[in-house]
Parts: structure tokens; sequence; C-alpha cells
């Protein structure tokens, strides 16, 4: 069950605020400082997702994926094995919307996904890795391999 | 990618981290700047009704429950009963950023003083989701709001765009 129950209205232009955001924090502090923030949203937003990974337990973290990109408009292509989950997104709708709004996207674009998902991954059995197949396509990747 | 749903608690964090570097205002400003792109020419051309129309989509969009309605020709007022944007920073295991809700008035008021509109803002506790904004086309009745205003609020809980006498 997700903790965060979202089933309204979208407001997509908030990718924009983000990309913003993404390039102030880089710009400003520097890229490691952004990959703490974004690692550090990761963990502590997504605490129970993270609890449940350290217990082995990926159910939220699919139905995540699955519904937050579905509410997204994305198309993407979610495979559950025993120990890996894969996760395809055709076309990042983030990226999407940026275009839609005349934005050029941040080349820290794909940061939210790596170390968001490696936030929510950490002191966990899993590991999170992210697989770059063209510009606004990739697979994210869930790995059941490490020691907690 | 950050779900649109999950931003709040993204900008959550990043006001937690620019707030331990006295950073917070320099980014409301770039903020301010970005949402040029989506008000400013809208605002400056079309005045209040721009601002009405504007927030007709917010409301939609972000799920508010704010009321937006003119009180005379040269007022708007927007009536936030529960903003959906520090509800999610609330309701949220990362915990709060104490400063959440300055970022609204961090933002407009940059925005609100480029398109020539004067703001009333009064923000109604840190960590209680309502607030009230009164937005003027003309300096005086605006000015007039302020002062009555202060007669039941502290200036803490006031913000304006523009300098009182």
């Amino acid at each position: 069950m997700l903790r965060y129950q979202e089933d309204k209205e979208l407001h997509k232009d908030f990718h924009g605020t983000t990309n913003t955001s993404l390039n102030y924090i880089a710009d400003k502090y520097g890229v490691e400082a952004l990959k703490t923030i974004l690692r550090k949203t990761g963990h502590d937003v997504y605490k129970s997702i993270r609890e449940k990974l350290a217990k082995g337990d990926a159910s939220e973290l699919i139905e995540h994926l699955n519904w937050f990109f579905y509410r997204e408009g994305a198309e993407f292509k979610l495979t559950v094995g025993k120990d890996e989950i894969n996760f395809e997104v055709m076309e990042c709708p983030a990226i999407r919307h940026l275009k839609k709004l005349g934005l050029e996207p941040s080349p820290h674009v794909c940061l939210q996904t790596t170390e968001v998902n490696a936030g929510m991954c950490e002191g966990t059995p899993w590991e999170s890795s992210v697989e770059m197949k063209g510009p606004a396509h990739c697979v994210q990747i869930f790995k059941l391999e490490k020691k907690s | 990618m950050i779900p649109s749903d999950h931003f709040v608690r993204f900008y959550n964090e990043v006001f937690k981290f620019l707030d331990e570097k006295s950073g917070l205002e320099d980014y409301y400003r770039e903020i301010s700047r970005h949402q040029e792109k989506h008000c400013l020419e809208n605002f400056k051309k079309n005045g209040l009704q721009g601002v009405y129309d504007y927030y007709k989509t917010i409301i939609k969009e972000e799920n508010c429950e704010c009321v937006s309605e003119f009180a005379g020709k040269h007022c708007l007022v927007l009536k936030m009963t529960k903003c959906p944007s520090l509800s999610k920073a609330m309701d949220n295991d990362a915990g709060m950023c104490q400063k959440y809700c300055l970022h609204c008035p961090g933002w407009t008021i940059p925005l609100y003083t480029k398109a020539g509109l004067y703001q009333v803002y009064d923000i109604m506790g840190l960590d209680n989701p309502q607030c009230c904004e009164w937005l003027y086309d003309e300096i005086e009745p605006a000015r007039a709001k302020y002062c009555e205003l202060l007669k039941t609020r502290s200036v803490d809980q006031l913000q304006t765009n523009f300098h009182e006498k």
C-alpha cells in the first residue's frame, strides 16, 4: 500500500520548477550538494518504501513506479522477477513536459531518478542502477543482491 | 523522475538545505524568475483578471481548497482554506521545513511588483495550511487593507510588496 495516496488532479508544470531547482542547486552549490538533497529525498520522503525494501518487500516500490508513472501518462514496461525489478520508461514524462513548456531539460535531470532510487535503497539489500537507452528513455533497475 | 505529485516533498528538502545556508531568499527570486515565464505577460496585460484566470487553473490542477473572488473592480481576494502544498509538506515522513510557507510570498512578491500589482499577504501561521491574499491594481486601497489588517494581526504575519507610509 502506498504511503502517499495521490489520485486527484495533476499539476505537471511542477516539472518546470524541479528543473529550475536542479540547475540552481548544481550551479550555486555543486552537483554533489544536489545529489545529497535528492538522495535524502529518496531516503527520508520514501521511508516507507525503504523500510519495506529492508525487509525484502518490494511491493510498495512496485506500486509506486506503476501508479505514479501511469498518472504522468508514461509508456513503460515493468518486469518483476524474484531478485530483480526492471522498469523501462520509453519517454520520460518529466522531459516530455519540459519540452512542452519550451524549457531545456537540465543536464542533471536524470539525477532525480538515480539519486532518489539510491536513497530508497540505502541500508537495504537492494541496489539500484539506471541504464540509459536514449535521451529520455531508460531502464530503472533494482537488484536484490547486497547485504543490508 | 520525481512525480509531479511528490514535487512538494522534494521542494521541502531543497528549502531545508538552503535554510541551513541562509540561501532561501535568493532561491525564491530564482523561482520567481522561472514563474515569470508562465505568468508575467498575462499579469501585465490583463491585470487582476489575468491573476484570476491563472489561479483558476492552479486551483484545479493543484487541488486547492481556495476561493478566488473580486471585491470590487480593483481588488482580487485569494482565500486559501486548505493549501495542498503545505498539507503535503506536513504529511511527509521527512518532516516539514518550518519555513515552508514563506516560499509563496517569496516568489509572488517580485512577480506582482513587476506586473504593477499590489499585494497584501496574510500568512495565518507557518504550520497552518491557510492564508489570504488581497491583490490590487491601485496602491491606496492596498495600503488601507494593510492598515486595517494590522489592527488584528502582527506585522510578522503580513507581507506586502509596497513600502507602507
